[in-house]
């Protein structure tokens, strides 16, 4: 199983499935990062956590602990 | 796409009078287009009974005078942040009679998004395809009228940084239109929410059905009988293995993405600016110092540019007190007048300078995207104490003034966060307390001032973090979130971040005016009452009944115990009233009319002078060693007679940890109530008693009695 959170930087993936508690989950999905969408890693932050992502047009900053319930398709 | 329950379009809404209101995701222009909609019309205020900011404008249109109101951005209208829900109840409960609504043409499915569940509301609607410019710097090639055939409601191509296209969306306004639904749900939701929709009584039908079906909590009131209906409906899809919540996400999504493939001509993706500069902002290596750099330069901003202002109050306040010096009036009245009343005016109006750079600052950094990489970069941090890196920026903001540190909360999402965070700021130590610390640590600690300086910074620190951390354990909070957009950079709109600033100030001055200047009044009767000398006042026997309290902390002089009395209105005074009572009052110097004219004309001048020339101070080196206390020599020897070094060190800790200042309470019942901002002045005063007291231990094993 691929989790974002192990995600290598620029190797875009496909999102699988989300499975985080339900706030998050709402969150995740306002700001596009849904099942079927594609996802890359832009950068770990300097302290590595969090991390960026791109999802279509938008750049967002998650946690790794928060990025482990991101699941990707193989 | 179309369904046969649809009705045709309502008839384009009557402009005289109309309520219009601008919707849209975060970071779409929209401050900016309402600008540049408004002209100087526009006001800034607050939402009714909430801390979330309110432009609003009127709209001269040939049809008529039509009232513009800019809601909260939202990414969706089922509520994740305290703006959002704002959004949705507007929405639902007051009905506007046109939306606009607000897109980002560089970022198209995931503003359409939004624009799929406002086509639920039954509104007349209007889309601004705003940041053109972006887009195509971004490499897309747009067709507008695509959209708006795919729609059915007029698409409005705009820059509104430019003014371009702000006449074309003002003229199109008329011919707003009620979308036709434009998501098709899966079979059996579809049908839940037909069944539902036909039982509820309002033009937002169809979303509300399907909020309800989700699971959310619909932000009106609605019949049992329909919630009934609702919960069944949705344990039978749960049931079919349906989880309504996201088909309709994905549906809505599926939507989003063929809409914007049909506007979507041709793209081929660029580097862009923000790229360009990410690599360096959020670079592995340089990233942290220029972080850093940035924190020090919006710092050093603020205080530059609002000291000499600052400086210009007390003149003008000097010069006042000098001319009601001047008046053939009895002594305790003058001293009313010049040390009550326009002390206590002058201390309120202080605060303003520091407040509005404050805000300057922190709009700078919101708006041209630079705070969410600070965010960024800080979350690692942070998340030490349970905290998103967004909670670093009011904290650090804390050590140069608490106040604007408490308002600046508001950058947080969550309410428990904004909470946590403005118990934490109290102990950071502001500009105020350093002058104590200086003048203490150079009488006590000659040979390691410095250091003596730094631990207490240290000290207030580790406090205000356990502080947030603890409250986020009691309340069983899950981890704070680090989830967040970064958005483009982007320059700001100058005349917007001004007018925010300057009504942000205005709202502190009208919110915590008074509970300032009673402070300070009160202070003033104990210390003037009975008439004679200071040692027999109300003061000084206050101060005597402290004594037994503070008597373990080993600070038992009446005088050093009554300077925390004014040091609660104001940190500044402590020292100047320890003056006072250790050597004796100056009289206030009688002035002229015409002399003190002059005096504050030539201040005045001297301000505008030190203003400009602290923009090269600005990039110059920070001055890290503490600068030497100005205070008395006589004072000096005084305080050094009247404790031991030990019980020094605990005074310091206790003016470090007590209640900041009337000020800081008075935002913080302002931003989180009254309940709150009582819990905050015990929980200060408890915990700095026992700290000090801790200190005060070790400091005898260390240092002796």
């Amino acid at each position: 199983m691929r989790r974002l959170a192990d995600l290598p930087e620029d190797t875009p993936a496909r999102i699988r499935a989300l499975k985080t508690p339900p706030l998050l989950r709402r969150r995740l999905l306002a700001l596009g990062v849904r099942p079927g969408a594609e996802v890359r890693v832009v950068r770990r932050a300097p302290l590595g956590d969090p991390m960026e992502i791109a999802v279509g047009d938008t750049l967002i900053a998650i946690r790794h602990a928060e990025a482990a319930g991101v699941e990707l398709e193989d | 796409m179309g369904c046969p329950e649809c009705r045709d379009g309502a008839p384009p809404p009557d402009l005289q009078g109309a309520r219009v209101v601008t919707v849209g995701n975060p970071n779409t222009g929209k401050t900016t287009l309402i600008n540049a909609l408004a002209g100087s019309d526009l006001k800034v205020g607050n939402w009714p009974g909430t801390t979330v900011e309110r432009l609003e404008a009127v709209l001269r249109l040939p049809e008529g005078q039509a009232r513009l109101v800019d809601l909260p951005g939202a990414y969706g209208l089922s509520p994740t942040t305290p703006e959002e829900a704002l959004a949705a109840r507007e929405l639902l409960v007051h009905p506007p009679d046109v939306v606009v609504n607000v897109v980002d043409a560089g970022n198209l499915e995931r503003n359409l998004h939004l624009t799929l569940e406002l086509a639920e509301l039954g509104l007349p609607m209007v889309l601004a395809l705003n940041l053109m410019d972006e887009a195509e710097a971004k490499g897309y090639v747009l067709d507008p009228r695509a959209l708006e055939r795919a729609l059915g409601v007029p698409v409005v191509p705009l820059v509104a940084s430019r003014g371009e296209g702000v006449e074309a969306l003002l003229a199109a306004l008329a011919r707003a239109k009620t979308p036709e639904p434009q998501v098709r749900y899966p079979g059996a939701l579809e049908r839940a929410a037909r069944e539902l929709a036909g039982r509820i009584d309002h033009p937002a039908r169809r979303w509300i059905a399907l909020a309800l079906l989700a699971g959310e909590e619909a932000p009106l009131a609605l019949d049992d009988e329909v919630l009934e209906l609702a919960r069944r409906l949705r344990a039978e899809l749960e049931r079919a293995g349906i989880d309504p919540y996201l088909e309709i996400e994905n549906a809505r999504y599926a939507r989003a993405h063929e809409l914007a493939a049909e506007a979507l001509v041709g793209a081929e993706p660029r580097r862009t600016f923000t790229d360009r500069v990410d690599g360096w902002v959020l670079h592995p290596l340089l990233g942290g110092p220029i972080f850093l750099l940035g924190m020090l330069l919006a710092f050093r901003f603020t205080f530059l540019f609002s000291t000499p202002w600052v400086d210009f109050i007390g003149a003008v306040q000097e010069v006042l007190a000098g001319w009601v010096a001047a008046l053939p009036l009895p002594p305790l009245a003058a001293s009313f007048l010049a040390d009550g009343l326009v002390g206590g005016v002058g201390t309120v109006i202080s605060f303003a300078p520091v407040l509005f750079f404050l805000y300057l600052a922190l709009a700078f950094l919101e708006t041209s995207g630079f705070l969410a990489r600070a965010a960024f970069i800080a979350d690692r941090m942070m998340l030490l104490a349970g905290l998103p890196g967004r909670a670093f920026i009011p904290l650090i903001l804390g050590f140069g003034c608490n106040v604007p540190a408490v308002y600046g909360t508001r950058i947080l999402s969550g309410r428990l966060d904004r909470l946590r965070v403005g118990l934490a700021i109290p102990f950071m130590s502001c500009s105020a307390r350093l002058v104590v610390f200086t003048l203490f640590a150079a009488v006590f600690f000659p040979e390691r001032a410095a250091l003596v300086v730094f631990g207490l910074y240290l000290l207030g620190m580790a406090v205000g973090l356990l502080t947030a951390w603890g409250l986020g354990r009691a309340a069983g909070q899950p981890a704070s979130t680090g989830l967040m957009e970064l958005p483009p950079y982007r320059l700001p709109t100058f005349a917007v971040i001004l007018k925010q600033a300057w009504a942000r100030t205005r709202s502190f001055l009208e919110g915590a005016g008074g509970p300032i200047l009673l402070a300070v009044l009160f202070v003033w009767l104990l210390l003037n009452l009975p008439p004679g000398h200071l040692a027999e006042s109300l003061y000084a026997r206050t101060a005597g009944w402290l004594a037994p309290l503070f008597a373990p902390l080993g600070v038992e002089d009446w005088r050093l115990l009554g300077a925390l009395i004014p040091g609660f209105v104001a940190k500044e005074v402590v020292v100047g009233t320890l003056a006072v009572s250790y050597l004796g009052a100056e009289p206030t110097a009688a002035l002229g009319f015409v002399q003190g004219l002059g005096q504050i004309l030539s201040t005045f001048w001297a301000s505008v002078l030190t203003t400009l020339g602290a923009v090269p101070a600005l990039f110059g080196l920070p001055q890290l060693a503490p600068p030497p206390p100005d205070a008395p020599t006589a004072l000096q020897a005084a305080l050094r007679a009247s404790v031991t070094p030990a019980a020094a060190l605990a005074y310091m800790v206790y003016v470090l940890l007590y209640t900041p200042c009337v000020a800081t309470v008075a935002a913080l019942k302002n931003e989180f109530g009254r309940f709150w901002a009582a819990v905050a002045v015990v929980y200060e005063l408890t915990l700095a008693w026992l700290v000090a007291w801790g200190v005060y231990r070790l400091a005898l094993l260390w240092l002796g009695g």
